[in-house]
């Protein structure tokens, strides 16, 4: 939960950034950096900024002045607000974030943007108060049959399965097993 | 996944026995157990076997409920109360204590009629147990597999890093596999322990009517008791457990649900 509430924060805040990021395209050499700044500051700010960062996320892939208005945030909506240009630009690319410190930890975001909106959001970086790396896509996530790794009883060495009783290991794959290698 | 044909088929070795009510398998890569004293190699295979054997039957000596004379036989009479209990049973209990604790409930050492029964925590201590001795013999590549949980060290073949490969049992076949998992070689999980909602021993309570939302969890872990706990646990407390598992744990997890879905992390990914 921790973990979650870290990273979703400061995705939040890469949605208010990139709010800005969109309006301001025109001066693209530098988006990349205030991105990134921006990310630190605004991930500090914890849970406050989750929330105002959610809208703005939304509304930003869409239109340009009035969402960057909402970014509550004042130092990432101030870089960004100079320039009203459309919201189409021609940014494309990958930024990465800085490491923000959070109260969960450290978390960095990369973002991956096309046309002008971003088609990928992924985490570089995200350690835990004991400072271990933590793997943010632990998460279990449905799968099809055929996307898990397949095998054949062939090709294990050993059978993991729901207990069976003595008299049900005789008819079990691991007594299969077992036999081949008396 | 590692080809077995590499892997020769009569390069490894296994012994079996029963314990706990079901069968304990430990297999080692022929070649790489070490020469008892003008004894062979077999002879070592034997030997640590029935070491492997006395820690399974001591733990269920004490801990067996199928058992009358066993000390959780005679706590769950009444004969015996926890504060004059060993302190292997007291230790046990705490431990499960603990994991209920920190599975907010999921897992439980106290059946809904209020018996004190540590078998799900059991057999994962025997297993690790097992292990250690294993290891105290100088063998440093193996593998066991009590009843489908499954602990290994080292490699199928020893030097090379290669892991074990451990394939899942099909709820809905149980002569398939699901899917395979790659345990010890150069991995971080040596352990992967299955829990099914109609699985023997009956550790597994949940409240609800409607029976439980998982058929079959899988769990990978550094840890034998970890990945034993952490199923049991899931399967009890559906997905909300499983989310709350992933999000504190350093694991890998296979879960499918009563239709058949699959909800897997990245590791059983293919």
């Amino acid at each position: 939960m921790r973990i979650r509430a870290a990273v979703s924060a400061t995705l939040a805040s890469v949605g208010i950034l990139l709010v800005g990021w969109q309006s301001g395209s025109h001066v693209s050499p530098t988006a990349g950096s205030s991105i990134g700044t921006s990310a630190g500051t605004a991930g500090s700010t914890g849970k406050s900024a989750a929330t105002g960062g959610a809208s703005g996320n939304s509304s930003g892939a869409s239109s340009s002045g009035a969402a960057s208005g909402t970014g509550t945030t004042g130092t990432a909506g101030s870089t960004a607000t100079t320039s009203s240009g459309a919201a189409t630009g021609s940014g494309s690319g990958t930024y990465a974030g800085s490491v923000s410190q959070t109260r969960y930890g450290n978390v960095q975001v990369q973002i991956t943007v096309s046309g002008g909106k971003i088609t990928d959001v992924t985490a570089l970086q995200l350690t835990d108060e004991d400072r271990r790396s933590v793997a943010i896509s632990s998460e279990a996530a449905p799968l099809l049959r055929d996307e898990v790794l397949q095998a054949q009883s062939a090709n294990v060495q050993t059978i993991s399965g729901a207990t069976v009783t003595s008299d049900g290991y005789l008819s079990s794959l691991q007594a299969a097993l077992d036999a081949a290698k008396l | 996944m590692q080809p077995s044909s590499e892997l020769g088929g009569s390069a490894l070795k296994a012994r079996t026995f029963d314990s706990m009510g079901t069968v304990v398998s430990l297999t080692v890569p022929a070649g790489a157990l070490p020469r008892t004293a003008g004894g062979a190699e077999l002879d070592e295979l034997d030997e640590a076997a029935a070491a492997v054997e006395r820690v399974f039957a001591g733990f269920d000596e004490t801990f067996s409920l199928y058992r009358p004379d066993s000390e959780a036989s005679r706590l769950a009479r009444g004969e015996l109360s926890l504060r004059k209990a060993s302190a292997g049973m007291r230790d046990r209990y705490a431990d499960a204590l603990s994991w209920r604790l920190m599975t907010e409930g999921a897992f439980s050492p106290e059946r809904p009629d209020g018996v004190l029964d540590l078998s799900g925590i059991i057999k994962g201590y025997a297993i690790r147990q097992a292990g250690e001795v294993l290891r105290g013999r100088g063998i440093t590549d193996w593998c066991l597999n009590a009843g489908g949980d499954v602990l290994v060290m080292g490699s199928p073949v020893p030097g090379t890093g290669a892991a074990w490969a451990a394939g899942v049992v099909d709820p809905q076949d149980r002569a398939a596999l699901l899917s395979a998992y790659e345990l010890g070689g150069t991995g971080p999980r040596q352990a992967l322990a299955t829990s099914g909602s109609a699985e023997r021993g009956d550790h597994i309570w949940t409240a609800g009517a409607g029976g439980t939302e998982f058929t079959q969890v899988s769990v990978a872990a550094a840890d034998i008791v970890t990945a034993d706990v952490l199923a049991t646990a899931i399967v009890a407390g559906g997905t909300a457990m499983l989310h709350r598992a992933t999000d504190g744990w350093e694991i890998d997890v296979l879960a499918v649900r009563r239709d058949g879905e699959l909800l897997a992390t990245p590791g059983f990914r293919a």
